[in-house]
């Protein structure tokens, strides 16, 4: 049972990271595959503060470590999508890379290569969070309250304004809207979704290192996406939920140990490039 | 490390790094695909070249027989991935979607086969060294210094002086044109892969076997050379091997001051710069 | 007295080709002006030098006595300057409606925080805007098209509901881009009839058009354009019947 409630509480914190790379990559239409990295920071972050000699509490640190990641994806963002898309592939890789870098060589903030361990356990306004059962009801919480806030997105003008942009942004910048803005915007509330899964993430596993937060995590999070659906509700839940029952299949077949993560990631190359080529809609999305 | 020494390493790298820059470049300016999938084919050069070598085929020959492999395997790309896509309207994001999805098929792949250990070849002139003054290089760096540069040489020779070269660029320089004139721009994109896909053997063989083979190292290579590309300006072919060389030195130069680790940071912070101040590049193309 | 709309010395190449040419004009406020000339002679340019798009080698356009030098799209259209594009540009997948909608300026709701933390107020705001853009919709003749989608409307469908998407932004200066062009004799006679009841309700426009039927139907000033220059300036029924003119139109050598 507590197996079932850990692989629905990854889950949930991955509908998390999948709502957030959906509006980046889904909904606004931009390459990123940073994303692994702003969770990392959002954990770190979160990580930090509570094991701080003046420690604060889970949901202050969690406040801090969203705020930290949407200036992150703003100042990435910002400057690189008033050039052009292709400058943001570059600059997503490099922040992918570099955060990688920082993760694994800064032993001072995040403990290397080697990780940080003894992650205390969240609590909600005094209220400890330590079973795994309880984890499930605090990440269902935060789950059902991000898929809240990107339906109500979509279904307000800024989902509108943002759907015109994908179609045309040139007509939308003739209409007299700030086509930029509305990107950065995006672009913000991702980092938001993404640093609060990170402090999930930390405190359930109570221990984080640099190898969850990889260009491969990445590649992970996009692979999400791209099978579940880009730019719906639904695409977002039905990703992760799929994606991360995945290794429990591959264990079925006889893969050795050694090449295990190597034989995962090719399944999400191959998935990639079949759903690209075949059903690029994904499962229950629209097309990309 | 003297910092001559450090200036010459980073000469090597460069070079080696600007072969790269250039076939990207090449496959950029013309496809208008961001091919991150290049990084696979530089990557499977080296451990094909290392498959030969190890089962006794001379190097020469090892070399040869991985850049026909990899010729292959670009053209491949373009015309079952690619092309496809193309056919079906696809956007731009789709299309660098798959080609990320290749490039982790392609990694991944040689990770299962020949694991995820560094892997070195066993040629034994290619680590003897050579000593100028304070500086020693070894024959793979100078070789690597050698043929990138006559790689170099070669590609403006090729684009300028040849009936293929100038349709690229031709095609290059206006896609709808090359539509409804009779360049053929679908064939040529295969051509101009093919070729990128050969060029980028050259270093995917010469800096493994300085520095070793690992699955994962063909990521920071490309992603340095597109720095490089972009910096030069995009379709400058000399842009993209100056700065090649000149982001090289810079890092080498900066292990003075910083650790290895941050190398990273620091090409970074050259593109930063150019983004902010001169995102055209240096020799922009007209 | 300053000019409503004035351009000058409008110098632009495009690589070698020169597309801008001293080009100079004025528009008056509330007259229908219509910008005819060859294919190639810069009108579409002019446009996008106008509304902010394409930033001029050389010379500068003044809006109401306020340069315009350097504003980006979405500034000059809160100026009151909108423009429809030749090719339409409409979001095809978004409903007559949105398309309209996406066009109002000010509503409660169009950035993430709004929309999250006041759900009901955004809808509510909502509610009204909705009523404007059908208001707009009716103006235009759309009314009964307003929640198909775009793909699902014929082309003279589309090209009234580009016009009623700059009428959205609330622009009073009107840059349309051959409105009439393609459409059959009925849809032909509603755009101009359109364009007739804009002027009525205040608004200025700069028209580019082909079809000298339509011009003489309604422009009240006509400006030649040839060559990125400015050739000839006055009533519609002089420019039209100008032979030196019309040379240039249609058989003259570009």
């Amino acid at each position: 049972m507590d197996f079932l409630f850990s692989y629905i509480v990854l889950a949930e914190i991955y509908v998390l990271l999948g709502l957030s790379t959906n509006l980046l990559v889904g909904i606004v239409g931009i390459f990123s595959i940073s994303q692994a990295a702003v969770f990392g920071v959002g954990a770190y972050i979160v990580a930090h503060f509570l094991m701080a000699d003046l420690a604060l509490s889970f949901i202050p640190s969690l406040a801090i470590a969203a705020a930290g990641c949407v200036a992150l994806n703003v100042i990435v963002t910002l400057p690189s999508l008033r050039v052009s898309g292709d400058y943001f592939v570059v600059t997503s890789f490099g922040i992918q890379l570099l955060a990688t870098a920082v993760f694994t060589n800064w032993t001072a903030g995040t403990g290397g290569a080697n990780g940080l361990p003894g992650i205390p356990p969240p609590d909600v306004f005094g209220l400890p969070i330590e079973t795994t059962g309880q984890y499930v009801l605090l990440c269902s919480a935060a789950s059902a309250l991000g898929c809240l806030a990107f339906w109500l997105i979509m279904g307000a003008p800024f989902g509108r304004l943002l759907r015109a942009i994908r179609e045309d942004e040139i007509a939308v910048a003739a209409a007299g809207k700030n086509v930029l803005a509305a990107k950065v915007s995006a672009a913000a509330l991702a980092g938001a979704f993404a640093g609060t899964a990170g402090g999930l993430y930390a405190t359930f596993l109570s221990f984080i290192d640099p190898s969850s937060f990889d260009l491969d995590a990445s590649i992970l999070l996009l692979t999400m996406v791209v099978v579940g659906g880009a730019r719906t509700l639904a695409g977002s839940i039905v990703g992760p939920f799929l994606l991360l029952a995945l290794p429990q299949l591959l264990t079925l077949v006889d893969i050795p140990t050694t090449i295990a993560a190597a034989a995962r990631q090719l399944l999400y190359g191959l998935l990639l490039i079949a759903f690209m080529l075949f059903r690029p809609q994904g499962l229950a999305g629209e097309r990309l | 490390m003297l910092p001559l020494q450090l200036l010459v390493n980073g000469l090597v790298t460069g070079c080696a790094l600007g072969v790269v820059a250039i076939s990207f470049s090449l496959v950029y300016a013309t496809t208008k695909i961001f091919h991150v999938a290049h990084a696979g084919v530089y990557t499977l050069a080296g451990y094909l070249a290392w498959s030969l070598s190890t089962h006794g085929v001379p190097s020469v020959l090892a070399l040869l027989l991985a850049m026909a492999a990899c010729t292959a395997l670009g053209a491949l790309i373009q015309t079952q991935l690619y092309a496809r896509l193309e056919r079906r309207h696809a956007t731009h994001l789709v299309v660098l979607i798959a080609s990320l999805g290749a490039l982790a098929v392609m990694q991944n792949i040689i990770a299962a086969v020949y694991t995820p250990n560094i892997l070195q070849f066993a040629v034994p002139w290619s680590s003897r060294m050579v000593a100028a003054g304070s500086i020693r290089l070894n024959y793979t760096q100078m070789l690597t210094i050698v043929l990138s540069l006559a790689a170099y040489a070669g590609t403006m020779l090729f684009a300028h002086r040849t009936i293929l070269g100038k349709r690229i660029r031709a095609v290059a320089a206006n896609p709808f044109l090359a539509e409804i004139t009779r360049l053929e721009p679908r064939t040529v994109y295969v051509y101009v892969i093919a070729i990128a896909s050969a060029l980028v053997c050259l270093p995917g063989v010469l800096v493994p076997l300085d520095l070793g083979l690992q699955p994962y190292n063909g990521v920071t290579p490309l992603l340095t050379a597109t720095i490089a590309m972009i910096a030069g300006g995009v379709g400058s072919i000399s842009g993209a091997f100056v700065l090649s060389v000149a982001i090289a030195v810079v890092q080498n130069l900066s292990l003075l001051v910083i650790p290895g680790e941050w190398s990273i940071g620091v090409t970074f912070f050259i593109f930063v710069i150019f983004m902010l101040f001169r995102p055209t590049g240096l020799f922009a193309a007209r | 007295m300053t000019a409503y709309l004035q351009v000058d010395g409008l110098d632009h190449s495009f690589g070698g080709l020169r597309a801008l040419n001293e080009c100079s004009f004025t528009i008056e406020q509330g007259r229908i002006t219509c910008l005819v000339g060859p294919n190639g002679a810069g009108k579409t340019t002019i446009f996008n030098v106008i509304t902010g798009f394409l930033r001029p080698d050389e010379g500068s356009v003044t809006f109401r006595g306020r340069k315009l030098d350097g504003l980006r799209p979405q500034a000059i259209v809160h100026q009151g300057i909108a423009r429809t594009f030749q090719n339409l540009r409409l979001f095809a997948d978004l409903t007559a409606l949105d398309n309209v909608l996406v066009g109002i300026a000010g509503q409660f709701g169009e950035e993430p925080l709004g929309a999250i933390f006041r759900p009901l107020h955004t809808a509510r705001a909502q509610a009204r805007r909705k009523q404007q853009a059908l208001r707009t919709l009716e103006h235009v003749g759309l009314a009964a098209r307003a929640a198909d989608l775009v793909r699902n409307l014929s082309y003279g469908e589309q090209k009234l509901l580009t016009i009623a998407r700059v009428l959205a932004t609330g622009a009073e200066l009107l840059l349309l881009d051959e409105p009439a062009s393609g459409l059959s004799a009925g849809a032909l006679d509603a755009v101009m009839a359109l364009l007739r009841r804009l002027q009525a309700d205040g608004k200025t426009l700069l028209v580019v058009e082909h079809n000298t039927r339509v011009v003489q139907q309604i422009a009240d000033e006509v400006l030649f354009l040839h060559q990125g220059h400015l050739m000839a300036q006055g009533a519609p029924e002089r420019i039209v019947s100008d032979p030196a003119l019309a040379e240039i139109y249609f058989g003259g050598a570009i």
